[in-house]
């Protein structure tokens, strides 16, 4: 059974569809990006996947669960067992230091360990920066501590929102070299950007328009390889 | 680190990064807490302090005889002893006799009193001159004082008559004594008075007629008062009728006449055994505006010295400082032992009653308002931090916390600010209290500990109640709002 499973979902805001009929299959451990201009229906998909919007039409499991059917307690559940969400503007708690703001989610997932938030925060490079607050760190440094946040529930899936957006090309470089070895460990990653170089590290593109997918492509690297 | 503590870290730094914010709101809810132990405290404090306030206005218990018996000072103040010592202002035993003053042929009722104990149960009297400060002196009421004419620092000759209610008219069985001066007294011209001395023998002839006719006019009325016209009552007997024993002044027969009147009087009005009469000097007036004014007040001493009898009462009035109930319940234990009656100066205890309820339903008001400016103030303030943090609620929410945990962390911002304003505002509301009661009622109080917790209890609910609104918003907020990059 594939991990995410959308079937014909559609989403309706009045007269406006901002998903129309969309079906998509993710498999455990695929890379996936999803592309489109502004207006696409590129943030209806990812709010539905991120478990925090449901389709008005269509069944959307997630491992099996049909989201669709839940409320809104039991999707909060799911978001928080299952999805690691990475953003573009990093939204970190800026008056919590790098280390407490990985331990947040893991206070609202089940309980707080220092130890472990500090060793997530090893994996993207950032242990001796621990005890800093946001506002001493910089953009590249605040998305790595998000990436640490995402990844210490070991969420089935790690959404990302234009995780580059707001990075120079060194950090861009660096969060994907990031991203690559969360791959290659097995993790399911799906990341809405509108770079296409960042696109292409992805096994698989979902380009949208209009609230339809209008293409699927092959990532370059998957391409080429 | 367990979730406790990270919970804590959470809301303390949350509060701390938002300092003016919670500042404002911190202080709102200290001076919240301020006012509203401040008001407490006078409101608890307000019926001892206004209790000494109100003894002003006269005794608010009375003490009579019981079952039958007679009200003695031994049993009034056997009776008083169940009242604590510190509450008993001052117990005045009243003791009531009603007196003549034959030369001026008036009657009254006159008061024994013990007048240092009346200058605490009546701190309202108002003596013009000073109380008597010995047995021959009394205060007599202006309204006395009015009618009969006498004067601050005037000689007062009161006389006591057992059984006799007034003046019997006609002659004394039984005759005179030799010698015995007899006073009485008459209108004479435009209304004056004129008043004679009359000493007469054994046998009822008059030896000597002493007029003060200082009322009618010096030239004419005033030749009443030459030995040429008192001179034709000598060998007279009682009573005498003018053109037949005695003849008019030629010009002055109005005054004339009334002389002769008032030397018949003076015969009438000295006429019951038993009698005695005591010469006092007027040491004050007294001006209360009630009833006090038609009384004669006099040392219970020289009441006995006049009258006889001694250790008898008519009355005790105590004034006591405590409220309604407790002076009722003073009262059912004095009124069980029987052998004296307690009752309370309902006039009294009742407005006392109605001014602290009233008092105490104004502090009630505005320790209401106080609140509700509160929670509208602690409400707005927390209603701007959540708007300004929706994205970090956003953030919250995204993380996977669920809608009690947002509340919760609120709630807990909410408590801890009410703790730290409710603990500050106890302390600067008993120095409020204090302030009030030194500068209001001039005596200070003191701290009540269990206004600490109350004040800090009632802070918490109030922010929590301020909370409930913003709360709701926050709540409500939508974790999508991260993921919409702005």
């Amino acid at each position: 059974m594939s991990l995410l499973e959308l079937r014909n979902i559609s989403k309706l805001y009045g007269d406006l569809k901002a998903l129309d009929d969309v079906s998509l299959s993710v498999e455990r451990g695929e890379w996936i990006a999803i592309m489109g201009p502004s207006g696409s229906g590129k943030s209806t998909l990812m709010n539905i996947i991120g478990c925090m919007d449901k389709p008005t039409m269509g069944e959307a499991l997630m491992d099996g669960v049909d989201i669709a059917k839940e409320n809104r307690k039991k999707l909060t559940e799911i978001r928080r067992d299952k999805i690691g969400l990475v953003f573009q503007q990093f939204h970190m708690i800026n008056y919590l230091t790098a280390v407490e703001n990985v331990m947040v989610a893991q206070y609202y997932h089940s309980m707080p360990d220092e130890a472990e938030a500090l060793e997530a925060l090893e994996r993207v490079g950032l242990r001796e920066r621990a005890k800093h607050l946001p506002s001493q760190l910089s953009g590249g440094e605040q998305q790595r501590v998000c990436v640490a946040r995402a990844l210490i529930n070991h969420p089935e899936i790690i959404l990302a929102d234009e995780p580059t957006g707001n990075l120079d090309e060194a950090n861009e470089k660096i969060a994907l070299d990031l991203f690559s070895q969360l791959h290659k460990e097995g993790t399911t990653l799906i990341v809405v950007t509108h770079d296409p170089e960042v696109a292409d590290v992805a096994q698989r593109i979902i380009v949208l328009d209009h609230g339809r997918i209008a293409r699927v492509a092959r990532g370059a690297s998957v391409a080429g390889a | 680190m367990n979730r406790r503590r990270m919970f804590l870290r959470m809301v303390t730094a949350s509060l701390l990064r938002r300092r003016s914010r919670m500042l404002v709101a911190l202080l709102s809810i200290a001076i919240g807490a301020t006012i509203l132990s401040g008001l407490i405290t006078i409101y608890y404090d307000v019926p001892r302090q206004m209790g000494a306030q109100f003894r002003g206005y006269g005794a608010n218990m009375i003490l009579l005889p019981g079952d039958g018996g007679e009200l003695t000072i031994e049993a009034a103040q056997d009776a008083m002893s169940v009242i604590e010592r510190e509450q008993l202002i001052g117990a005045s035993p009243y003791r009531y006799v009603r007196l003549d003053m034959v030369s001026r042929q008036q009657s009254f009722m006159a008061a024994g009193v013990d007048f240092e104990q009346v200058r605490r149960t009546s701190p309202y009297f108002n003596v013009e001159g000073r109380y008597p400060e010995n047995d021959r002196e009394v205060l007599v009421g202006k309204f006395i004082a009015d009618t009969i004419g006498v004067r601050l620092n005037g000689v007062m000759e009161l006389t006591y008559q057992p059984a006799a209610e007034s003046p019997s008219e006609g002659l004394r069985e039984g005759g005179f004594a030799p010698g015995e001066v007899l006073s009485g007294g008459a209108e004479g011209w435009n209304g004056g008075r004129v008043y004679v001395s009359v000493k007469i023998d054994g046998d009822g002839f008059i030896e000597s007629v002493e007029v003060d006719a200082s009322s009618q006019t010096p030239e004419i009325g005033g030749a009443c008062e030459t030995e040429d016209f008192t001179s034709r009552f000598i060998g007279k007997k009682l009573p005498v009728a003018l053109g037949v024993d005695v003849d008019a002044i030629t010009g002055a027969t109005v005054t004339s006449a009334a002389v002769v009147e008032a030397v018949n009087n003076a015969s009438a009005s000295a006429a019951v055994a038993g009698s005695k009469t005591i010469n006092y000097t007027v040491s004050g007036i007294l001006d209360t505006g009630g009833d006090e004014e038609g009384y004669v007040f006099l040392s219970l001493d020289g009441m006995a010295a006049l009258a006889g009898g001694s250790g008898s009462l008519d009355v005790m009035e105590l004034s006591v400082s405590a409220a309604q109930d407790e002076l009722e319940r003073y009262a059912s234990i004095i009124n069980e032992g029987g052998a004296v009656a307690a009752r309370l100066v309902k006039r009294v205890t009742r407005s006392e009653t109605a001014v602290l309820s009233r008092l105490q339903a104004l502090v009630f008001l505005v320790t209401a308002v106080v609140l509700l400016l509160t929670t509208i103030c602690v409400s707005t303030t927390m209603m701007a931090v959540i708007s300004e943090s929706r994205k970090e609620i956003g953030l919250r929410k995204a993380l996977g916390a669920s809608d009690g945990g947002i509340r919760s962390e609120f709630i807990g911002e909410a408590l801890l600010l009410g703790i730290l304003g409710g603990a500050s505002g106890a302390l600067m509301g008993f120095a409020f209290a204090q302030l009030v009661s030194v500068n209001v009622f001039g005596s200070s109080i003191t701290f009540q500990p269990m206004l600490l917790p109350v004040a800090v209890l009632v802070s918490m609910a109030v922010t929590c109640v301020s909370c409930l609104l913003p709360i709701k918003r926050a709540v409500a907020i939508d974790p999508a709002l991260v993921l919409k990059g702005e």
